[in-house]
């Protein structure tokens, strides 16, 4: 996408722990936590990057 | 195919704060339904698992064996150099109390919700919110998988820390990077730990936090860290920062990790409002949590005993509006804000200490008899010993 960086979350539970800290911390509320899967809305995403702070086993990257 | 359904009072979550509100709606006359997302209420579990005791009975809940590992004499305060500081129950004022399963106290909430009346249904999801006219009249939601809709005179958020129905119901529950802490957990086994208490280690180990073992008994505990989010450099800085302090304390070292926990902790002060037409939130989703403590049960129970209480008024008054709910909103702040606010402002003076500062306010208090750990008689205490460490309090000496 033009202008926004990537943001990956790695859901596959390689990282993912699905304890919920960046759906809970994301100001627009554009975190989905559904069980074992997490996904985020590409198109309302700012990539501030706090879901990044959030996550306590690193499962978020920007670049 | 699942049908539509209308009640009098919706609740979304069955933990805790969800269970105990569908109880006292129920206990109070209203038909009530209690959708959990989860196959299982109370797992996996993502909770420290310590909790003070002294408010179960205002709540109606009685201890149980089934979900008390260990009944803690209190709580010790571990500074960056490890002086200890020792908070007895006499203290604390009862603070201190049990290590929990938590698995099995939220079910006997939930049981006890269930046996008031309570139609609970599981693998059941809120996927949005339906308005009327300006006010909250239901949700939408997904029983295993299929759409239906849930109407309900009163509909109550208890979704827990990432609670998306608050921001659906466009409470302000959105957090700053100070107010909240990334953490993390390992159940351990085999580690010398002291089942009499539960630790705390404060200081730059765990910035804006701490590290905490909480005993289970037979060597087990929970071994876990919370980190200020405002103070994480890079990624996955919690994990780091526990395994670095395990690493160096030969007694939990040694032990073997057979479970692993992550989540997030608001340590906010009280949000500004928890009602709107036809909603109320409570618990962690309504940011309850002590920000002092990290601890949520206790807050998220005792509001939600007020809370259901109120929705069972309203759907008998037929008055579900924003004003009638504030007996809500006014009910658990009179119980719960006072101590809130008071214990926010203590977290955000802690973390402004210096780790040779908070060393020396330990060690000035390690010995001391204080009758009782107000602020006050400490200040009093670390005052005598190194008066140039109280200078910016003297206004309270």
């Amino acid at each position: 996408m033009a202008g926004k960086k990537s943001l990956h979350i790695e859901s596959s539970g390689q990282l993912c722990i699905y304890c919920g800290a960046c759906v809970g911390v994301c100001p627009l509320n554009c975190i989905y936590l559904d069980e074992t899967r997490i996904t985020f809305d590409e198109r309302i995403c700012t990539r501030c990057e706090i879901c990044v702070k959030a996550c306590p086993v690193g499962a978020i990257e920007i670049d | 195919m699942v049908k539509d359904l209308t009640t009098d009072v919706l609740v979304i979550g069955a933990g805790p704060a969800g269970s105990m509100t569908a109880k006292w709606a129920a206990k109070s006359g209203a038909r009530v339904v209690m959708i959990e997302k989860r196959q299982e209420i109370g797992s996996p579990v993502r909770c420290g698992e310590g909790m003070s005791k002294e408010w179960l009975k205002e709540v109606g809940v009685t201890p149980s064996s089934r979900w008390i590992n260990v009944e803690v004499e209190g709580a010790r305060i571990f500074s960056p150099s490890e002086k200890v500081l020792e908070i007895n129950e006499k203290h604390a004022g009862n603070e201190v109390g049990y290590v929990v399963e938590r698995d099995g106290f939220d079910k006997q909430l939930a049981i006890d919700a269930g046996n008031a009346g309570v139609d609970v249904m599981l693998k059941t999801a809120a996927t949005g919110i339906v308005r009327e006219n300006g006010r909250i009249v239901g949700v939408t939601a997904k029983a295993f998988g299929e759409p239906f809709t849930i109407r309900a005179a009163v509909t109550i958020g208890a979704d827990g820390f990432e609670s998306q129905v608050g921001r659906w119901a466009g409470l302000p529950t959105n957090l700053q990077l100070r107010d909240m802490d990334s953490c993390l957990q390992y159940r351990m086994t085999n580690v010398d730990c002291d089942v009499r208490y539960c630790d705390f280690y404060l200081g730059k180990v765990a910035p804006g936090g701490y590290v905490w073992v909480f005993p289970k008994g037979d060597g087990l505990a929970n071994v876990g860290i919370g980190v200020q989010l405002s103070q994480i450099k890079s990624p996955a800085e919690a994990r780091t920062y526990l395994d670095a302090w395990i690493a160096k304390h030969p007694a939990y070292a040694k032990g073997k990790k057979i479970d692993m926990v992550g989540g997030g902790v608001s340590i906010c002060a009280p949000i500004k409002q928890t009602v709107t037409d036809g909603f109320m939130l409570v618990g962690d989703a309504a940011r309850m949590i002590d920000p002092l403590t990290g601890g949520g049960i206790a807050n998220g129970c005792i509001a939600g005993k007020i809370c259901g209480e109120v929705a069972a008024k309203a759907v008998h008054a037929g008055d579900a509006s924003k004003e009638f709910l504030q007996a809500y909103e006014k009910g658990w702040r009179v119980r719960l804000e006072e101590k809130l606010y008071r214990n926010w402002l203590a977290k955000e003076k802690l973390c402004s200490l210096s780790d040779e500062t908070f060393d020396k306010v330990v060690d000035a208090l390690e010995g001391v008899k204080l009758e009782k750990l107000t602020v006050h008689n400490i200040l009093k205490a670390v005052h005598t010993k190194y008066p140039e460490v109280t200078r910016e309090f003297e206004a309270f000496l």
